[in-house]
Order: structure tokens, then sequence, then C-alpha cells
């Protein structure tokens, strides 16, 4: 039995040691978590729309910022008579 | 950058109130409807951008864990009734935040605006605009109507955008609420002005109503939004004046009627 387990490992070794236990994976045993990759995905997804929040924000206050300053004659649109 | 700073921190100067080459967003708002319009489309957006990372990080890290040769054995799971009900009822809610916006801005376009100062009739034409001001008469009781050709290709002049520009433009008050009528005299058209947020389709034995609120002075650029034909995509300009310099400009276009 013994000389078989060796011949086992040897043809192992040839081919490329793709049996070893600590080479085959299983999520039960040691592999990725699905409840924490599911919120680090979220995370990150919320992280980048409020990026994006930020930006239309941004946007949204210089648009206002510029019919504030339309309203008040500090700037105009209209190109002076010559 | 200093200018990608300074382009942060203010407006710029020139608002974008026609198509511009490259152009990837919208065109500046000059209504409350377009600006209603693009500030849905940043809602949306932002679900989208929420959706599209979320759902890339869950295939890269798939592809990272379960790769052929740190994972030769694939699992046989056949089925998670949890995440199966999670995963169904989470992407349902979203939908539900993109359509209370959606239907509040879709149901005010839609509001008629019941006294406005002015009514304007777009008539299409094989291939042009004619448009009727139909408050004002003259003297001798003829409304002011004019013709609007699109201005040839070899024949602008200087600092003129190509395709882009007439010879008689929609002179229209700023800060003041429009009717606009469209209507065709032949086939099918469409009046679009990306900045105003309007595209309203012109129907043969129909007329359409469409309100606008223009709220800045400026020269706005559209273009006939139904294909009809060789020497379609007539363009649509639409001139937003102080509203005292409106009645001397409305004059103008009388005078030059009569003549």
């Amino acid at each position: 039995m013994s000389s078989d387990l060796n011949g086992l490992l040897s043809a192992n070794h040839m081919e490329g040691n793709k049996w070893l236990p600590h080479k085959i994976a299983h999520a039960t045993l040691k592999g990725p978590n699905v409840v924490k990759e599911i919120c680090i995905g979220i995370t990150l997804g919320i992280l980048a729309g409020s990026m994006w929040k930020m930006h239309h924000w941004n946007e949204q206050r210089k648009t206002r910022a510029f019919y504030d300053m339309l309203e008040k004659g500090q700037i105009s649109v209209v190109a002076a008579e010559e | 950058m200093i200018e990608v700073f300074l382009e942060w921190r203010f407006l710029t100067i020139a608002p974008c109130d026609a198509a511009e080459p490259w152009q990837l967003g919208s065109q500046d708002a000059a209504t409350p409807i377009m600006q209603g319009i693009i500030d849905l489309h940043h809602d949306i957006f932002f679900f989208l951008i929420l959706i599209f990372v979320f759902v890339s990080r869950m295939l890269v890290r798939a592809l990272w864990h379960f790769h052929e040769q740190k994972n030769p054995i694939p699992q046989r799971i056949v089925h998670g009734t949890t995440i199966e009900i999670i995963r169904t009822i989470f992407p349902s809610i979203i939908p539900m935040f993109i359509a209370i916006p959606s239907f509040a801005l879709l149901y005010s376009m839609d509001e008629v605006v019941v006294d406005p100062a002015i009514t304007i009739k777009a008539i299409g034409h094989q291939w042009y605009r004619s448009y009727e001001y139909s408050d004002y008469n003259s003297s001798d009781e003829q409304s002011l109507t004019f013709d609007s050709y699109t201005i040839p290709e070899d024949d602008p002049e200087l600092g003129q955008s190509r395709l882009l520009e007439v010879d008689n433009r929609v002179v229209v008050p700023a800060k003041t609420h429009l009717r606009m009528i469209v209507t065709p005299a032949d086939v099918p058209h469409s009046w679009a002005v990306p900045s105003s947020g309007v595209k309203c389709d012109a129907v043969p034995g129909r007329s359409n109503q469409t309100s606008i609120l223009v709220q800045r002075e400026g020269v706005y650029y559209g273009q006939c939004s139904e294909i009809r034909g060789t020497n379609h995509a007539f363009t649509i300009v639409v001139e937003a004046v102080p509203l005292k310099d409106y009645g001397s400009r409305v004059s103008n276009q009388f005078i030059l009627q009569t003549n």
C-alpha cells in the first residue's frame, strides 16, 4: 500500500501537483465569504455613486450661483452694443 | 491644473447652447424643464454607477477566486433561497427610486401654462420653417409671419456655425412664459431645441403645444428631429432677448415683412 501511495504521489508530481489537498479550494473550507464580498461591493458602489453625487451637487451649485449673479446684475450674457 | 480648478469652481463664462464637436454631455440648460431633465439624468446615473461598480466587483472577484488553476474542482451549488430572495427584492426597489423623480418631471413637463404671454406658431415645411406671431397685427391686420431658411453650407459669414444658422431667427423675450404651437404644412417634422429641453413633433393634421420659459438671454440652436428627405435637418434658431428689446425687434420684423 505504501508503494501504491508513493506511486500515486510521484504520478501527481509529474502532473503538476494539482490534486494535493491544499491546492483544492472549497468555499466552505477556505474561500471567499459571499456576504463579505457583497458588502464590500455595495460599499464600493455607494462610494463611487457618492463621488458622482458630489459632482452633481457641485454643478447645481455653480448653476445656482450663475443665475444668482445674473439676477443681481453682476454678470451679463448680453453683448454690449458697439 | 489651474484651469481645471477654475472650471470646477466657477461655471464657464460662455454657456453651451449649440452642439459642439465631440460633445459628451447635454447642452447647458436655458429653461427649468431642461434643468429638470439634466437633474433626472444625474439621479439615474448615480444608480447606474452603483450597479456597474457592484457587478464589476463581483465579476472580477469571482474570476479571481474561482480561477481554474487555483480552484480546479467547482462546487455543486444548485440554489440558495436567501440570496435569490435578496437579489430579486433589492433590484426591484431601485426602479422605484428612479420612477418617482421621472414621473414627477414627466407630468410637470405636460403642465399647460394657463396664460402665456406670447403664442408662436412654428410651421414645418420641406425644408424650411415659418413662424407666426398671431398676437400682433400690423396696421393692415396682417399677423407677423416670416420664413426661416438654413444658411447654405457655402454661404456663411465669418463666425457663423456651419448648417446651424438661419436667415431669420425666432425672437422671443427671456423670462417670459411662451406657448409654441407646432404643426407641419406637408410631412411630419419635429421642432427641437436641446438647450430648452423642447422636442415637439409636428404631425400633419394636428397642432401640438408646448410651453417654454427661457431663463436667460442667448441664442439657442436646434435641428429638425424628424428626418424627411434630402436637405432635411434644417435648423431652428431661437434668440431670447431682454423684454425691453423684444418690442423693437418685433417691430423691425414687421417692417421687413411689409417691405
